[in-house]
């Protein structure tokens, strides 16, 4: 795993460093057409995003997922300071998951911590699609022997 | 399956909130603490602090045992790995998200080199 990784009781931290400069790095984040095409997990097919990138602004993703079809949530944005500071919450079936993203300036890297705080009980994924299942099962054992603080 | 997805329910709605999170610290590596010594430090009614305690029961976070009308309570030490491997599978979620990510970056500033 290359992102560094904190797991707290109710709480995610993770730190990556991507090398691309701040301000690419977050018009990734920004821009509906660059996010569509590398947002949601491995069995997603195609991503619509309907963002309105502001403070207050909502969004919606529209997923659709292999074997079981169209998969949709909304959020809203609580903060953004652009190119430094991203926050957002979403709604997953009664969990509110709570996300905040700094990016900070390494020149011609990008060093970019996430806190999420709310954890649904269930992955997108699995919530429509039963095929996963044996995905998660082999992504489960591979964390497990993992170390949660650190690179591999 | 569905079994899963309640009990991970149950322990994420009991984590949300923060006095229960400060009694779980509190009952760290403690053993065994009484339900009135633990109400203590916390500026609440007993009955507020018996209601986290049946929420954090329910979720499997803590023991009770009775012995007549005194009640001791412990960390159920089991509990929080399920909670903290399902936060692992988010951040092995994020990572391969980031990988896509990465390549993505490549490609752009690829296309912005001089030739």
């Amino acid at each position: 795993m290359k992102s560094e990784v904190k797991v707290g009781d109710n709480r995610l931290q993770i730190t990556r460093i991507f090398n691309a400069p701040r301000s690419l790095v977050f018009a990734f984040w920004k821009d509906p057409e660059r996010l569509q095409q590398w947002w949601g997990c491995k069995d997603t097919t195609k991503v619509d995003c309907f963002m309105d990138f502001r403070v207050g602004g909502s969004f919606t993703f529209v997923m659709q997922i292999t074997g079981a079809g169209e998969f949709s949530y909304k959020g809203q944005y609580d903060g953004i300071i652009e190119p430094e500071k991203i926050a957002y919450h979403a709604d997953f079936g009664g969990t509110t998951t709570r996300v905040v993203m700094e990016f900070f300036d390494q020149g011609a890297q990008t060093k970019m911590v996430l806190n999420q705080v709310g954890f649904p009980a269930q992955n997108i994924c699995q919530m429509v699609s039963q095929g996963t299942t044996e995905s998660f099962d082999k992504l489960d054992s591979l964390v497990s022997t993992q170390a949660l603080v650190g690179q591999s | 399956m569905v079994d899963k997805r309640k009990a991970l329910t149950a322990v994420f709605a009991a984590l949300a909130d923060p006095t229960r999170r400060r009694i779980l610290e509190c009952l760290a590596g403690q053993g065994e603490r009484r339900v009135t010594e633990l109400a203590r430090p916390f500026r609440i009614t007993l009955p507020a602090i018996s209601r986290h305690l049946r929420v954090l029961e329910h979720a499997r976070l803590i023991r009770r045992r009775r012995r007549g009308r005194t009640h001791f309570i412990r960390v159920n030490a089991a509990g929080m790995t399920g909670a903290q491997k399902w936060i692992s599978r988010y951040a092995a979620f994020w990572d391969s998200r980031f990988d896509d990510l990465d390549k993505l970056l490549d490609i752009a500033q690829q296309k912005e080199k001089p030739r």
